[in-house]
């Protein structure tokens, strides 16, 4: 009955809601926290790792920050050019994660949203639909690698978290 | 080799706060507390992320819910993640069940993973009404807790409010400076356009911890001043730090003052 409610809940939402909900939900262990697997229904299958899914690491296993062409500011300018204000009354914080393969390219996006409060909140589509398709565009992300490891290009979970106060983007993390 | 030390630092903080002696709880006759810390010891050796560490944590909690260590040894992994939901679950509970040992932690986390400003000050400030000692640094290290109450006030406009707390906690007794301290104090006079007091802050800087950071800043006082002889002199000193990775930096968030090439371009052209 509960499986039932669920799905109704999330087609009426939209596919991206829903997305979000799905992360809200617990969760068995996977092999790492926050591992992302693949979901057919709503992931790119075009984007391929370049190893297993055993082998994605952490953004900051490399302990260089965030890797980006034009580094942080061009991430701001570039939500900043692109997003547009919408009317919302709603303030809080929208993670989105996802990976960066050992060739720049990114998938598998994830949502989270949550108010003042750090409770779980569900952000406009207005809000959601244009962060995760802009996220989807970036174009500048860079793999990263280690020395320690040969200089091997590998693939990594990245995140962004947007400050939203009233349909506007005030301040961008990490 | 300051720098290389503080990197250390902060990257071993994170990942192996003080793991509490077992023994203690046995000493005090809490046998519960006492089991349930010998059971975390299970994690040792497991990855942070991994969920043979949660599940490790998850038993210990099993046999004492009110024990506060596994709670935010768990909760790390989904700071790190960006779960902000998880980790503030968690971490909250940690607090319940030992707020000197957590607040000041928490306050710390809101401050530079979420750049929660309200939150951060509400929390450091409770920590400061509870506690009788020293409240202690920032969970990477970096920071005393009142230099990040005072960045948090920065934020939200109180620029003075800031430079006092700064000020205060510089002069406090046996105070051990932040490896970032005058460089954000330094930030804070320039924009309040005291440039004597900023320029003073960044000689400080450069005596104890110098960073392309600090003499792109102090650039920006020389030119304020018209001196852009001196300007330009040390924007030239900023980019040959900046060049061999002589900058504020942290591994999971962009500090605040931070500097950036697109920023360093900017002032090239505006000294040209």
């Amino acid at each position: 009955m509960n499986k039932i409610l669920m799905s109704f809940l999330c087609l009426s939402i939209g596919m991206f809601s829903c997305n979000e909900i799905k992360d809200i939900e617990k969760e068995p262990y996977l092999r790492w926290v926050g591992d992302i697997q693949f979901d057919e229904e709503i992931d790119n299958p075009d984007f391929k790792l370049c190893y297993t899914d055993n082998n994605v690491r952490q953004y900051f296993n490399f302990s260089k920050g965030v890797q980006y062409k034009g580094e942080k500011p061009a991430i701001d300018k570039y939500f900043l050019e692109n997003y547009k204000p919408t009317e919302s009354k709603q303030i809080g914080f929208l993670r989105i994660r996802f990976i960066v393969n050992c060739k720049g390219e990114t998938g598998r996006f994830r949502l989270k949203g949550m108010g003042q409060d750090y409770q779980p909140m569900a952000f406009d589509k207005s809000i959601t639909d244009q962060i995760l398709s802009l996220s989807k565009k970036m174009d500048g992300w860079l793999p990263i690698e280690m020395e320690e490891m040969n200089n091997t290009p590998w693939d990594y979970y990245q995140y962004l978290i947007f400050k939203i106060d009233r349909g506007n983007i005030i301040e961008i993390m990490p | 080799m300051k720098l290389y030390l503080s990197f250390f630092f902060l990257a071993f903080s994170y990942n192996s706060f003080t793991q509490p002696n077992c023994n203690y709880f046995l000493n005090e006759g809490d046998t519960l507390k006492y089991e349930a810390c010998l059971q975390t010891e299970n994690a040792k050796g497991h990855y942070q992320f991994s969920k043979e560490y949660q599940i490790a944590m998850d038993k210990a909690i099993k046999i004492d819910p009110t024990f506060a260590y596994p709670y935010r040894a768990k909760s790390v992994a989904y700071l790190k993640s960006g779960d902000f939901i998880e980790w503030k679950r968690l971490i909250d509970l940690a607090v319940k069940y030992d707020p000197l040992g957590n607040l000041g932690y928490r306050a710390s986390c809101r401050y530079q993973f979420f750049r929660d400003y309200g939150g951060t000050i509400i929390d450091i400030e409770e920590l400061l009404r509870i506690s009788n000692a020293d409240i202690g640094h920032s969970a990477n290290g970096n920071y005393h807790l009142q230099v990040v109450r005072a960045l948090c006030y920065k934020a939200l406009g109180r620029k003075q409010k800031a430079i006092d707390l700064i000020e205060t906690q510089l002069q406090a007794e046996g105070y051990v400076i932040g490896i970032y301290d005058y460089i954000h104090l330094g930030v804070l006079y320039l924009e309040n356009g005291d440039l004597s007091n900023a320029k003073l802050n960044f000689k400080k800087q450069q005596d104890y911890n110098d960073l392309a950071e600090n003499h792109f800043y102090m650039s920006k006082v020389f030119k304020a001043e018209n001196n852009l002889k001196k300007a330009k002199i040390e924007l030239q000193k900023a980019v040959e730090l900046y060049e061999i990775g002589y900058v504020m930096s942290d591994p999971y968030v962009h500090p605040v003052d931070k500097i950036f090439w697109s920023m360093i371009k900017v002032e090239q052209k505006s000294l040209n």
